[in-house]
């Protein structure tokens, strides 16, 4: 994956996309030039045995979107667990961000959203459907492939 | 059915599947190929119900999605190839896909058509098929209408590694030209081929990769063989069923010096055919089922050291010849089913130490005899079945501590042999089918609590011996069809929530009552209350049974109509039904 500095763009986000994504705990940031106020985002600890599974982990969309999950919820991909927990092996792992140049904004939200839904679906607390739009569909099933998900 | 296309790849034929029905194109069971799922699989999701459990991907959410949607697509070309793969994947096992749908798979690279016993497959679909191109690695179309000119489509799909092309009877001759341009096919199976001649098997001889090559049923293979012969890799060959097959036919097969399995099942050879299998050193699983050879043939299978498997079952072997089998050490499985057998040939037996699965249904042997499998310690299952093995033989059993599974059916046991069998307590499958048996002896066997199969069919067990039944927590199939046991009985089985068969036919005093106890067994996927005065009136209280397939009221007080409503209405997975 790509973990070179790009020109970082400024969004706007419309507010419902806020509460949606807060909903789901997680923290939309708007950038300038990196992370900030990612790294002011106050994270209740968890209270996980595994230090791996402990923090967050900011993930960068095609237009410089950045979303800051729980790296629990990161490691739901393969391919992002395999970045976050290899020794040493990529950038991603001391940096905890990953750049995503191939999936949109709108992509990588709906991908973030699953995390979430498959670790409470897991757990028994989800029961319901994990909606997806019949737009988006082919676009998001490329990504979940690429990501291993 | 539906599993896994790209598995189909490295497919070998399984001894289990030797019983096995499948649905042929003959028989008048098409109709239901558009009404059962492709996987079973479907069935027990819903039964799992939702809750923590294996988390569905995203690509398989995605996945069902674009099935749920499919109109709105047209051509999935653009899609990686693994993604277009598991939607065709998914299409298929859900019945989605026809002709028209199939067109967005046009020029996708799917490696994998698995479209076995699909309705509908004809020539217009090849065109589809064929344009995967180099991609295509496996096809399935057995049990479709495809002729010469569609089969001919794929002939240049050559990176082809199997091609499936059973009970496809539009084939002809002409056609098997096409499949001799695929030489890197290492499988293919060819049941109930008629183009499968002296003539047709030509398209094989270049076939120099082939490693499963199935023929079984077809019925002019005779005078093909010779074809085969520069079939140096083959590993596996199936020609049960081919009557046409003579000893003439046998002796190509002695260059087969790489063969692992042999299916010659009911074909017209005799111990002179099998003469010519002595070279086969590595020949694993040799099948001879039905053929009309004698204890002679074993001077030749005597030689085939590795040989793990061998079905004689129904053949015309006698004692004398017998000796020959003492040096197949190497055997697990050994079936000497409807034989002219004596204890006398048991007594070559007590060497065969690794033996797991031994069959001597219908044997002239009796309890004798049973002294020579004393120390046949790794057995698993062991048929005795209408013989005349008693209860003093079952002594002989006690410390088979691995058996498994064991048919005492229509034999003379009496109650009294059946506290020899009751420290066997490995023992998951028994079968005491026979008259003898009353509640005294099932009482003697409730120690067996592993037991997951249990027939009664037809024991006198009343409804005081069913009391003895609620030790067998796990029973799964349970069969109780002497003819005494009423609605009080049945009270004794409704703890039983693994069962999936049961079968209380016969039983001319259960009422309508029964199916309201059983209404709780939720697991059963079939049922018998044939010969029951079971009514319509009780028919509602089955509405739970969600996971059934097969029902049986024959000779009940119950109407065809009444079924085909409660089917509709409330059992969505019932395809067998009696009466219909």
């Amino acid at each position: 994956c790509c973990s070179s500095s790009s020109v970082s763009l400024s969004f706007v986000v419309s507010s419902p996309l806020i509460q949606a994504l807060a909903r789901e705990g997680i923290q939309a940031v708007m950038v300038g030039k990196g992370g900030e106020a990612a790294a002011s985002a106050q994270h209740k600890e968890e209270h996980e045995e595994d230090g791996d599974m402990v923090g967050v982990v900011k993930l960068i969309s095609a237009e410089g979107f950045e979303f800051v999950i729980d790296k629990k919820a990161a490691m739901v991909s393969n391919t992002l667990r395999n970045m976050l927990t290899s020794p040493g092996g990529f950038a991603e792992t001391r940096e905890g961000e990953v750049r995503f140049p191939e999936i949109s904004t709108a992509i990588l939200e709906k991908i973030c959203q699953y995390f979430y839904w498959s670790l409470h679906y897991a757990s028994g607390k989800e029961t319901a459907e994990f909606p997806i739009e019949p737009e988006i569909t082919l676009e998001l099933m490329m990504a979940a492939n690429y990501l291993d998900t | 059915m539906g599993s896994a296309c790209s598995r189909n790849r490295g497919q070998v034929v399984h001894e289990d599947q030797l019983y096995s029905v499948k649905f042929s194109k003959s028989g008048s069971f098409k109709w239901l190929l558009h009404t059962l799922s492709r996987s079973s699989s479907d069935v027990l999701r819903k039964a799992q119900g939702p809750g923590p459990g294996r988390r569905p991907s995203l690509v398989e959410l995605c996945v069902a999605r674009v099935r749920e949607d499919i109109s709105r697509y047209s051509d999935f070309s653009m899609l990686p190839r693994d993604l277009s793969q598991q939607i065709f994947n998914e299409l298929v096992r859900c019945s989605y896909i026809n002709e028209e749908l199939l067109g967005a798979f046009r020029d996708c690279a799917l490696q994998d058509i698995c479209l076995d016993e699909y309705p509908g497959v004809k020539d217009a679909w090849m065109e589809v098929i064929a344009s995967q191109g180099q991609s295509l690695l496996s096809v399935d179309i057995s049990c479709s209408d495809v002729t010469d000119s569609g089969l001919n489509l794929l002939k240049d799909c050559s990176n082809m590694q199997s091609l499936a092309c059973n009970y496809c009877d539009r084939i002809s001759e002409h056609g098997l030209k096409t499949v001799s341009g695929l030489s890197n096919l290492t499988s293919l199976s060819l049941k109930k081929c008629a183009a499968v001649t002296a003539e047709g098997a030509k398209a094989f001889a270049k076939l120099v990769n082939l490693v499963n090559l199935d023929l079984e049923r077809c019925p002019k293979i005779h005078g093909g063989l010779v074809h085969l012969k520069g079939l140096r890799k083959l590993e596996t060959l199936n020609m049960r069923y081919c009557n046409g097959i003579t000893d003439s036919d046998m002796k190509y097969l002695s260059d087969f010096t790489s063969l692992r399995e042999l299916q010659l099942s009911c074909c017209k050879i005799s111990d002179c055919g099998v003469s010519y299998l002595r070279g086969l050193s590595k020949l694993s699983h040799l099948n001879l089922e039905g053929c009309a050879v004698t204890a002679a043939c074993l001077e030749a299978i005597s030689g085939l050291a590795s040989l793990v498997l061998l079905n004689l079952n129904r053949c015309g072997i006698c004692d004398e010849g017998c000796e020959k089998l003492e040096g197949l050490v190497k055997l697990k499985v050994l079936n000497l089913g409807f034989n002219h057998i004596t204890d006398a040939c048991l007594v070559h037996l007590r060497e065969l130490i690794n033996l797991e699965c031994l069959n001597l249904d219908s044997c002239k042997i009796g309890d004798e005899g049973l002294l020579h499998l004393k120390g046949l310690l790794q057995l698993r299952s062991l048929e005795l079945s209408d013989t005349a093995v008693g209860s003093n033989g079952l002594r002989h059993l006690s410390g088979l501590r691995n058996l498994h599974s064991m048919n005492l059916s229509f034999t003379v046991i009496t109650d009294i042999g059946l506290k020899k069998i009751a420290g066997m307590n490995s023992l998951r499958s028994l079968n005491l089918d026979n008259r003898q048996i009353t509640d005294n002896g099932l009482a003697a066997l409730t120690t067996l609590t592993g037991l997951t199969h249990l027939d009664l069919f037809g024991a006198r067990i009343t409804d005081a011996g069913t009391n003895c039944l609620r030790c067998f927590k796990g029973l799964r199939s349970l069969e109780l069809c002497g003819g005494l046991i009423t609605d009080a009985g049945v009270k004794n089985i409704k703890d039983l929530k693994d069962l999936t068969l049961l079968n209380l036919s016969q039983n001319g005093n259960l009422t309508d009552k029964t199916l309201e106890i059983i209404s709780g067994l939720t697991a059963l996927v079939s049922l018998n209350l044939s010969s029951s005065r079971v009514s319509n009136a009780g028919l509602h209280h089955l509405r739970p049974l969600q996971n059934l397939r097969s029902l049986s009221l024959d000779s009940c007080k119950v109407t065809a109509c009444e079924i085909k409503k409660l089917q509709l209405a409330a059992l969505p997975n019932l395809v067998s039904v009696r009466p219909e």
